[in-house]
């Protein structure tokens, strides 16, 4: 019993993690109708620019969010404005090859500018555990990144909820031509849907240097993550990401570091093919 | 594929519409015929004769598999509309089958590259049930997993040594001469196979479902079929390319085997050639193969970097790569699939 109580907690720990690396993609998916294969880059591209910043200013990895977070948002907006909006006049697949090809020049650059070596962003915390009752312990670690995820995912709710930026973006994701007749810039909405995923980039990437080790090739695998919480959760659908998330979570912390990682693409696959919409799509 | 211009703007995709009333020149018939047939044999004869150095062989092998590879790919993508990421799960399939024909087996080559090409089939057949609910990017991105999670497994599979790879051990081992001619025949009959298939009425079929699923099947295309006789006719090839490929290679681990690199380069060919035309995937994979040698030899690992550069500049400025700008402008086509009423 207390075995799966504890796999319970670890699972929605880690799942917490995994809703924040698909939570920016499912944004640009559901937004821009774009499928963003750099976004694993782009986690890694804010693992690493937390882990040196935290090195080089010797402060916790988590105060560095106030120079990356920012500067994805600038990069993500100008990456949307400069390039991506002139491809997808092409149609669909030109823009995700487009990304495809975004996705290997990031992951060779990151591989001459930081070497092939393993990453990890240390915190003093990194050891400590709370015990708690019958056995169970949370490790503090977790906990933290835990935290910082809902957080994010909770912030970026209220922004689309309660601002006029936020419901541009939804009434843009419902309906491009209606919003733009409305007198929404699509252009505009687009660059800051691709801002704000970038900056939850950051933030994932902050969460995966924090708990795992990283190399400039891990892209892939956070992608791959993030897109099986984007597909099981639903496209553009915030909450089902956290639902998602969660289920990724259990399965992997199940399967263990062999099979865990089968058990999701296996569960990714059979989602797709029998529910494609997703969980908690429109 | 519907285009509808997201920023409200005119359909920028009027250039399509006035070339279709244009003039296009066909280059095929006899004079095509023989110049196919001249470079073919003069391909076979200089390899099989000598005249060509192993490090030319190599090159020239590469190449035709690479074709191969691309062409494949463009069938799918470019005329059919299946845009697969994940045509690694045949290579890798293809690329083991042969290593444990061979090493732990003790089997001939060429029995390696019949079960590579077996059990691609038979994958295919299955994958082709999950993959054909999808459309699009969900296509794309599922082929993708898909490769991944055979990494995964293999990775983890102690049958084939999990992540250190296995060696091939043909016995004898052929030699770089026999490697090139198994490749060179290979790319021709894809080329073939790929020509006439899109020449039949299943290949009409194909280029109208990839335009207007809808339509194509309300007069009479039969999709699911369709789509499936070129999905395990890609498999097949591109499993067979696979095996020649590590016949020359020598080894074979999960990571490479299954890996998203090879995607890349077909990807690559293919966007530079011109998605759509037939011999779009034979220039492109010649600029890829030279550029890749010429590119290894810079310090560090540009490779990927200016490639992928190059693409994206290629999508943004050439939309349809080199083969395909310059038959729209100069209004011809070489070995057009299209049928043009005779004036």
């Amino acid at each position: 019993m207390t075995t799966v109580i504890q796999m319970l907690i670890n699972g929605i720990l880690l799942g917490s993690v995994y809703a924040l690396l698909g939570v920016g993609m499912t944004m640009i998916f559901g937004i821009v109708k774009l499928t963003n294969l750099a976004h694993g880059e782009f986690i890694i591209i804010g693992a690493f620019g937390s882990t040196l910043l935290a090195q080089a200013l010797g402060v916790d990895p988590i105060l560095t969010l106030v120079i990356t977070v920012p500067m994805m948002f600038i990069a993500g907006v100008l990456l949307q404005t400069v390039l991506i909006n002139r491809v997808m006049l092409q149609g669909s697949e030109p823009a995700l090859l487009v990304t495809f090809g975004l996705s290997i020049i990031l992951k060779d650059a990151m591989l001459l500018l930081f070497t092939a070596d393993a990453r990890h962003a240390n915190v003093p915390y990194s050891t400590a555990t709370i015990r708690l009752p019958a056995g169970l312990h949370i490790a503090v670690l977790d906990l933290v990144v835990f935290a910082i995820s809902l957080a994010t995912i909770l912030i970026l709710t209220l922004f689309l909820r309660h601002t006029y930026m936020g419901r541009a973006i939804r009434a843009t994701s419902d309906d491009t031509a209606a919003a733009s007749l409305m007198g929404v810039s699509v252009r505009r909405t687009y660059g800051i849907a691709m801002g704000i995923a970038m900056a939850t980039a950051a933030v994932a990437g902050l969460g995966v240097g924090m708990r795992w080790t990283f190399y400039p090739s891990s892209g892939g695998d956070y992608l791959l993550i993030a897109f099986g919480v984007v597909v099981i959760g639903g496209m553009g659908s915030i909450p089902g990401t956290l639902v998602a998330g969660l289920i990724f979570g259990l399965a992997q912390v199940i399967g263990g570091a062999n099979y865990g990682m089968l058990i999701s693409y296996i569960l990714l696959i059979l989602m797709l093919a029998v529910r494609p919409q997703g969980l908690f799509s429109k | 594929m519907k285009k509808l211009d997201i920023f409200g703007r005119k359909n920028a995709n009027t250039k399509s519409i006035t070339s279709g009333l244009k003039q296009v020149r066909v280059l095929d018939g006899m004079p095509m015929l023989i110049a196919c047939i001249v470079i073919v044999a003069a391909l076979y004869v200089l390899g099989a004769a000598g005249v060509l150095n192993s490090n030319t062989q190599r090159y020239l092998l590469k190449i035709f598999l690479y074709c191969t590879l691309g062409s494949m790919w463009n069938l799918m993508s470019g005329y059919t509309g299946m845009t697969s990421l994940g045509q690694q799960t045949f290579i890798g399939l293809a690329g083991y089958s042969l290593t444990v024909m061979t090493a732990t087996y003790a089997m001939s080559y060429w029995v390696g590259f019949l079960a590579g090409t077996v059990i691609s089939a038979i994958v295919s057949l299955i994958l082709a049930i999950i993959l054909f609910r999808m459309r699009g990017m969900y296509f794309a991105v599922a082929t993708w997993v898909i490769a991944e999670a055979l990494r995964t497994f293999f990775t983890s599979w102690k049958f084939v040594r999990q992540g250190a790879g296995m060696t091939v051990a043909a016995r004898p081992y052929p030699s770089t001469t026999t490697i090139y001619l198994i490749a060179l025949t290979l790319c021709i009959i894809a080329l073939v196979v790929i020509y006439f298939l899109l020449k039949s009425k299943v290949g009409l079929g194909l280029t109208a479902m990839r335009d207007d699923a809808d339509a194509a099947s309300s007069v009479g295309v039969d999709i699911f079929k369709s789509k499936l006789l070129v999905f395990v006719i890609c498999a097949i090839f591109t499993a067979l390319a696979g095996g020649v490929f590590y016949l020359n290679k020598g080894s074979i681990y999960p990571a490479g085997g299954f890996g998203i690199s090879w995607t890349v380069s077909i990807v690559f060919i293919v966007i530079i050639g011109g998605i759509g035309t037939m011999a779009g995937p034979v220039l492109g994979s010649i600029i890829y193969v030279i550029l890749e040698e010429q590119l290894a030899k810079l310090p560090g690992g540009w490779t990927n970097i200016v490639l992928g550069l190059i693409a994206i500049l290629v999508i943004l400025f050439l939309p349809d790569g080199i083969v395909g700008t310059l038959q729209k402008k100069f209004n011809f086509e070489i070995l057009s699939q299209k049928r043009f009423s005779k004036e």
